[in-house]
């Protein structure tokens, strides 16, 4: 057949495309399941750091981590109502293929929207910690817009609802060696014991300029900027501002601060 | 030309980065480090062998009309599979490449290699001329990677090489080396030491001076 006959074009075009799309679906099926447990294996690796059961440097293998995950009380949230979601699986939930379901997600409104997110989704994960009857952390995920990604990351709260025990992001593309270090320990080891409401129930945190004076009142709501990073730090806290307002998880802190979570009781002991 | 001239010279004789200046993109974006340089550059070698090979299996079958699409779902084939691949056993090194390995589709030199090279010789000297031109290409970014790592965050391959003053030492990292324009100085000086060494690779100057010494009077 002539090579340049359109009949040669049409049956060489379709034989390419035939052979390429079986290697890509054979590619595509084969290993999903494993890219799969890499997201998760990821996730829990950011949960299980925050919740302070495991020392900074132990290295866990991943089913180690798969493990130390199902030992956390796993709740689904529904943040429009404020309320823990009993008959959601937390497996279930994927917050961020919701915001583009109607259903499933919110538009935050224009004055609300500090993180710069447009949607959100209605349900959320959030993981919490027991020690004994008490509850000692609960971790809640957060996310916004930097300079020129978004920025996932989670935070952990003490017992108390109010107080900062840990925070990691764990996912941001700013400009290298200025906005990204949104994810230098020393930075991230700052939040220890900030708090993000006074005790009249006003959201007070913030990153400050450097150099806050430790003693003044504001220093225990402040966390220092990031140098060289403004429009990041800023963005931190706007989308601490948002997750912890109205709109985000501040109806289900006000009910947990009167209804306190009750430990179930099928939950293994996580001290142990 | 023989099997070694087309394996080995795209390393400094005819380098796609330094002779050629394809594939800068990349070279600048993702060089911030030894390991992603590593693995971009290996990304990008089996994505050029699987693509000059393939195209050069059904060189007497291409129709014109069609030539370059059907290259390009031949290159965009090998980019799928290998992005696949890495999401599944290097997740970390995939998250940092991020969109640059998809991108590899885009590179220059693949598409050069295919149009150049592959169409019109064996099966064989189509590999070896795609593992070639990715080493050439791997090489730039490794020396690129190296320099950047080093001196921008004190490591090599994330082993500690200078101590930072951060941790006690005596470094300042230079951070501007984390940055992609830091890149554009190191290939700049890599192409000119290249051509100071192989000065067949210096261009004919774009226009010549003429001088006169007085006014309609040529020196």
């Amino acid at each position: 057949m002539n090579n340049d006959s359109p009949q040669k074009a049409l049956l060489v075009v379709f034989l390419v495309a035939l052979v390429c799309s079986i290697l890509v679906s054979v590619a595509a099926v084969i290993l999903k399941p494993i890219q799969l447990k890499n997201q998760l294996v990821e996730r829990s690796r950011n949960v299980v750091a925050l919740t302070g059961l495991v020392r900074e440097d132990t290295a866990l293998t991943d089913d180690e981590l798969l493990r130390a995950v199902e030992q956390l009380d796993i709740r689904v949230i529904d943040i429009d109502a404020g309320r823990f979601e009993p008959n959601m699986n937390a497996t279930d939930i994927d917050a961020r293929a919701a915001v583009k379901d109607a259903e499933l997600s919110s538009a935050i409104p224009g004055a609300d929207d500090l993180a710069r997110l447009g949607r959100r989704s209605r349900y959320e994960v959030v993981y919490l910690v027991w020690n004994g009857a008490a509850l000692s952390r609960i971790i809640f995920p957060i996310s916004g817009q930097g300079m020129w990604s978004t920025i996932y990351g989670y935070i952990a709260l003490e017992g108390d609802l109010n107080t900062v025990a840990a925070v990691s992001f764990y996912e941001q593309a700013e400009t290298a060696g200025l906005g990204d270090q949104v994810q230098d320990p020393g930075w991230l080891a700052q939040w220890q014991g900030r708090r993000l409401f006074d005790d009249q129930g006003t959201f007070r945190f913030r990153t400050g300029p450097d150099n806050i004076d430790p003693s003044s009142p504001a220093a225990a709501y402040q966390v220092d900027s990031l140098s060289g990073a403004t429009v990041t730090s800023d963005a931190v806290t706007q989308m601490i501002a948002y997750w912890f307002g109205a709109h985000g998880y501040r109806s289900l802190l006000d009910y947990l601060g009167s209804h306190p979570p009750e430990k179930p009781r099928e939950t293994g002991d996580t001290e142990s | 030309m023989t099997a070694r001239n087309t394996l080995l010279d795209p390393l400094f004789n005819k380098n796609p980065v330094l002779l050629q200046v394809l594939g800068i993109c990349s070279a600048l974006a993702i060089t911030n480090s030894v390991l992603t340089s590593l693995i971009m550059g290996l990304s990008l070698t089996a994505v050029l062998a699987f693509s000059n090979v393939c195209i050069s299996l059904i060189r007497k079958h291409l129709p014109n009309s069609v030539r370059i699409i059907v290259q390009m779902t031949i290159i965009t084939t090998g980019v799928i599979v290998v992005d696949e691949l890495l999401q599944a056993f290097a997740p970390n090194v995939a998250r940092a490449l991020s969109v640059f390995v998809s991108l590899i589709v885009t590179n220059c030199i693949i598409l050069g290699r295919a149009e150049a090279f592959a169409v019109k010789h064996s099966v064989r000297m189509s590999l070896l001329d795609g593992i070639g031109n990715g080493l050439g290409y791997s090489l730039v970014l490794l020396i690129v990677g190296t320099v950047r790592e080093l001196f921008g965050a004190g490591t090599w391959l994330g082993i500690p090489v200078l101590p930072l003053a951060r941790d006690g030492g005596w470094y300042i990292p230079n951070q501007l080396l984390l940055l992609p324009p830091s890149a554009f100085f190191i290939i700049g000086l890599l192409i000119w030491l290249l051509r100071s060494w192989k000065t067949a690779q210096v261009e004919e100057p774009d226009y010549r001076e003429i001088r006169f010494h007085k006014a309609g009077e040529r020196l």
